[in-house]
């Protein structure tokens, strides 16, 4: 699944820590992500992930522990490190006073690269973002996907050893959501190496080789999807929706036959993780206990997650 | 990174002063038109209307128009440094978060906050250049050391971004500007000598004014307007030393701003 390459890793951090004040927002976490990779920080808001991601482009200063950024150590090579990196940051930090491709231009001088180079460059990019036509319009004309693909545009300008995205796809509908999803797939199958954090669970699923599930500062769990929906939860679930008193009968009932039962979250809901849903509904049937609707599916990383803290993904 | 006092890189600076350069060419005319103005506005008024009433013979063998009008170039610069380095720092700092954005290149925060001082100075530079034409085709300026006052204006607009940055780095809300305005930029114009000569007053108004950065700003540009005695030599030494001595603190303090 994953793509490592031969060579050390892009990215490694060990006993990695950030306190602000009396706040520890990131509790000493390991990670390591190899070339061509694309590796997720998943978790609800709060977990640590922009954090941990404002430590990897040196805007935080770890409080304790190492982190090593495309071979550098980032407290003492921070300039080096931000040379070889993109960064597309959470909240929209495009240049308002400056068109689009006057965004890419300018960006590009920052990192002192040829202006030939970077007028090549920023049309390529924009053709890649498909912002071409948009390329003399000032930004605040842009729609809220349009600015996020910019943002990825102008991440690529120095063509980066890793592109660092913190919740790439925040806010964005689903047809904008889905073009940056593409956009990033390209990327990866071009073998860029890709960090991102989300609390979506769909996308770390659809995007990530592997990933870690952070909470509170630590990191929870890890490995790729596949594996993480494999060792933590039964492949198929059951939804059961119904009134407080018969969802608590039935959890009694559902406990024997499935192999973990959770509560619902906010909605009134069971929850069985099973290898036999077939079976399960049987019984369940057989109990005679009010159900006003059932519904099976397959076992996801929000099952993972639910398993894990006892309560959903917040969205 | 870390603990330490950090030095800028000229390279981060320049990279930052041609962002705002480039911005500035878009829309320089609507930028500079107040700024231009200002100055001109209080020579008429002052110079002309107040200066009536001043006895034959001016200020020091001046006529008052003469004598205000160096020292205008002088808090004219002080002006536009001052408004670039609040309000205009202050918007690109917490709103429209464009020193974010450059901190994730190579440029770091240190290199953003030189580059704003030496964009303050240009600004200045430039503005001064404008008025101080007006004031040559009005046969107001005399001396050919007038040639150095564009280069003064730079180190004068310097200087106050210095000072303007300080305060920026310290709030955190942009209504808190027009204390420094009231309490620190407006008092400075006022009694700076820039409208009367403050070394002819009783002791200690000559003394506080000398540790005032306008006063010297001032002292510069009428000696270079009217042909400098070397006294101006100290006046040039204080606003380097004050400038050098003071530059880092914003610098150290919008840093951990901009990384924690």
């Amino acid at each position: 699944m994953s793509r490592r390459g031969t060579g050390g890793s892009t990215l490694a951090g060990r006993g990695l820590r950030k306190s602000y004040g009396d706040f520890e927002a990131v509790k000493g976490v390991d990670f390591e992500v190899f070339p061509g990779e694309c590796f997720g920080f998943l978790g609800p808001n709060g977990a640590g992930k922009t954090s941990t991601m404002k430590m990897i482009y040196a805007a935080a200063v770890p409080t304790g522990g190492e982190l090593s950024v495309v071979g550098l150590d980032v407290t003492r090579h921070d300039r080096e490190v931000k040379r070889r990196i993109g960064v597309v940051p959470q909240e929209n930090n495009l240049d308002e006073g400056l068109k689009v491709r006057e965004n890419l231009l300018v960006y590009g001088r920052y990192f002192d690269l040829p202006r030939k180079l970077v007028l090549q460059r920023a049309d390529e990019l924009l053709e890649f973002v498909q912002l071409t036509e948009k390329a003399e319009a000032k930004v605040e004309a842009l729609s809220g996907g349009m600015k996020r693909r910019l943002l990825i545009a102008r991440a690529l300008i120095n063509d980066p050893d890793l592109v660092v995205l913190d919740e790439p796809t925040t806010g964005l509908d689903p047809q904008a959501r889905h073009l940056v999803w593409d956009k990033l797939r390209e990327l990866a199958r071009e073998g860029k190496t890709l960090i991102l954090t989300t609390h979506y669970m769909e996308e770390a699923a659809r995007l990530c080789d592997r990933l870690v599930i952070m909470e509170g500062g630590d990191i929870i769990a890890r490995g790729s999807p596949a594996e993480l929906v494999r060792e933590h939860v039964s492949p198929q679930v059951l939804e059961f929706r119904s009134d407080p008193v018969s969802l608590a009968a039935l959890r009694l009932i559902v406990q024997e036959a499935a192999d973990g039962v959770e509560e619902g979250g906010s909605v009134e809901a069971l929850l069985a993780f099973t290898r036999d849903a077939h079976g399960v509904i049987e019984l369940v049937r057989e109990s005679g206990i009010k159900v006003e609707n059932t519904v099976q599916r397959e076992a996801g990383l929000e099952d993972v997650f639910m398993r894990l803290t006892g309560r959903r993904l917040a969205d | 990174m870390g603990g330490g006092i950090k030095i800028p890189s000229p390279r981060g600076a320049f990279r930052v002063w041609q962002r705002n350069l480039t911005i500035f060419k878009k829309y320089w005319k609507s930028i500079m038109f107040p700024n231009f103005v200002e100055p001109l506005l209080y020579l008429g008024a002052l110079g002309l209307g107040l200066g009536t009433f001043i006895q034959q013979g001016g200020i020091n063998g001046q006529d008052y128009v003469a004598f205000i009008a160096p020292g205008l170039l002088a808090s004219n610069a002080m002006f536009a440094a001052s408004f670039e380095s609040t309000f205009d720092t202050f918007v690109k700092l917490r709103f429209d978060k464009v020193y974010d954005a450059i901190i994730t290149t190579p440029v770091n925060a240190e290199d953003v906050v030189a580059g704003e001082y030496l964009w303050a100075g240009t600004r200045s530079a430039l503005y001064g250049t404008a008025f101080l034409l007006v004031l040559v085709a009005l046969g107001l300026v005399s001396s050919p050391w007038a040639v150095l006052i564009p280069p003064a204006l730079l180190f004068i607009g310097i200087m106050f971004s210095v000072l303007g940055t300080l305060f920026t780095s310290l709030i955190h809300q942009i209504d808190y500007f027009s204390y420094y305005f009231t309490l620190v930029i407006t008092p400075l114009f006022l009694v700076s000598g820039i409208f009367f000569p403050v070394d002819d007053f009783p002791a200690p108004v000559p003394q506080v004014a000398w540790f005032t950065p306008l006063y010297h700003a001032v002292n510069v540009c009428r000696g270079l307007a009217s042909g400098p005695s070397p006294a101006v030599l100290v006046d040039v030494a204080w606003i380097l030393v004050f400038t050098g001595v003071l530059a880092l603190v914003p610098i150290q303090i919008m840093r951990r701003r901009l990384v924690s």
